[in-house]
């Protein structure tokens, strides 16, 4: 069985919550979850340069229930898009985004849709659920992205905070359940608090209401979200080859200090 | 084979298939607040969750059976049963409850089973060890 993870919880400077976040999702059962940093590009502040270290915030992470393993720390970069040369950092320097493990962009428009979905090296495509979608979901785009190897996400969160916004969220989900026909779909927390994080299980039912019949929703929780890092990890490195590089543990009075470091390169 | 009892009745084999026979779902559900030492008798809970499935799925969501079982007011955990019917309008609306009386809380939905006897085990927190 595939493990579940959670692809979205918000970062916030308040370092607290944010362990009490992890530690409620470790609690409630996810293998894995990606802290989400956002970049506006209206407010011209980028922080592409350094995500959050794992390491840094937890010296020992916390055990995911049922499964006595520590919970695993991903990041997660997130480039809100209202105009196409917001795309420009995601093209040229991508040397920016190398640092994260998954990177997802929320197109405005539909033009920018349009290039996310055909165009542009990305991981995961953001579905706004906070407001009326200002654009059909047409089959074209995404179609072309389900081949591409994109996922599109959905996010839960404001639809417990207030009726109004859950909706949007049903109606947005159902719209684009209708193009997609429930592939290539992600649901995802965007939690900020602990309490507006929900167990997997709860979460798949709720695909149900979004659409979505009930393997695809388990798999929207699991096997998508696997498949949306590993393509995240082939982004990092090149398309389809990945270097390991094993740093053997150099005694002193071998003379193994001169050999180079072995380098395995694997053809996937 | 001396000491073998001979049964006064005829042995006879009977063999039954069940596809769904079970007619309801049950829930173990624990409600969590942020801030302790809120407490609900089990009308208040049942109201709560009356209210849950309204908002969601309105009246004839609503209208369907729903049990409160056993409740614990100390853990403000709870056994629920419902028609097989009316189960995930129920978990979802539960999925989705996110304050009572403008407090913030959560349902932590601990395990569902269309028998109530699975319920005395939990599953998911399966210790092999």
């Amino acid at each position: 069985m595939a493990t579940f993870v959670d692809l979205n919880i918000m970062n916030c400077s308040d370092v607290k919550r944010l362990q009490s976040v992890i530690e409620m999702a470790a609690h409630l059962g996810y293998s894995a979850v990606a802290i989400n940093h956002v970049a506006e590009f209206e407010k011209k502040k980028m922080e592409i340069g350094k995500p959050l270290c794992p390491a840094d915030l937890f010296p020992s992470p916390p055990t995911v229930q049922g499964r006595r393993r520590p919970i695993k720390i991903l990041t997660r970069l997130t480039i809100i898009a209202s105009d196409p040369s917001h795309y420009n950092s995601l093209r040229s320097t991508s040397t920016l985004t190398r640092p994260y493990d998954i990177v997802a962009v929320y197109p405005k428009t539909e033009k920018l849709f349009h290039a996310a979905c055909t165009s542009i090296d990305v991981d995961v495509i953001c579905i706004n659920v906070t407001e009326k979608s200002p654009f059909f979901f047409r089959s074209p785009p995404i179609s072309a992205a389900i081949e591409r190897g994109i996922f599109f996400e959905l996010i839960y969160t404001p639809a417990i905070k207030d009726s109004t916004l859950r909706r949007y969220t049903i109606s947005n989900a159902l719209n684009l359940m209708q193009t997609s026909k429930g592939k290539n779909i992600i649901v995802s927390s965007g939690a900020e608090r602990p309490l507006d994080l929900r167990g997997p299980y709860d979460v798949a039912t709720l695909g149900l209401l979004f659409g979505l019949s009930e393997g695809p929703a388990k798999a929207a929780l699991s096997i998508n979200c696997r498949s949306a890092l590993l393509h995240g990890e082939t982004r990092k490195t090149a398309f389809g080859i990945t270097y390991t590089m094993k740093k053997p543990l150099v005694l002193e009075d071998e003379e193994s200090a001169e050999e180079p470091v072995t380098k395995k390169a694997k053809k996937e | 084979m001396k000491g073998r009892p001979i049964p006064s009745e005829p042995i006879s084999h009977e063999r039954t298939v069940l596809k769904n026979a079970s007619e309801y779902h049950y829930l173990k559900i624990q409600l969590v607040f942020q801030h302790e030492g809120v407490k609900l008798t089990a009308a208040q809970y049942k109201s709560l969750i009356v209210s849950a499935v309204k908002e969601l799925h309105g009246e004839v969501g609503a209208s369907c059976p729903l049990d409160l079982l056993k409740y614990e007011e100390k853990t403000l955990s709870a056994i629920l049963r419902i028609r097989s019917s009316g189960f995930v309008k129920l978990w979802t609306s539960l999925t989705l409850l996110g304050q009572y009386q403008n407090q913030a809380c959560s349902v932590c939905v601990i395990q569902v089973s269309p028998f109530l006897l699975a319920l005395a085990g939990n599953s998911r927190e399966l210790d092999l060890d």
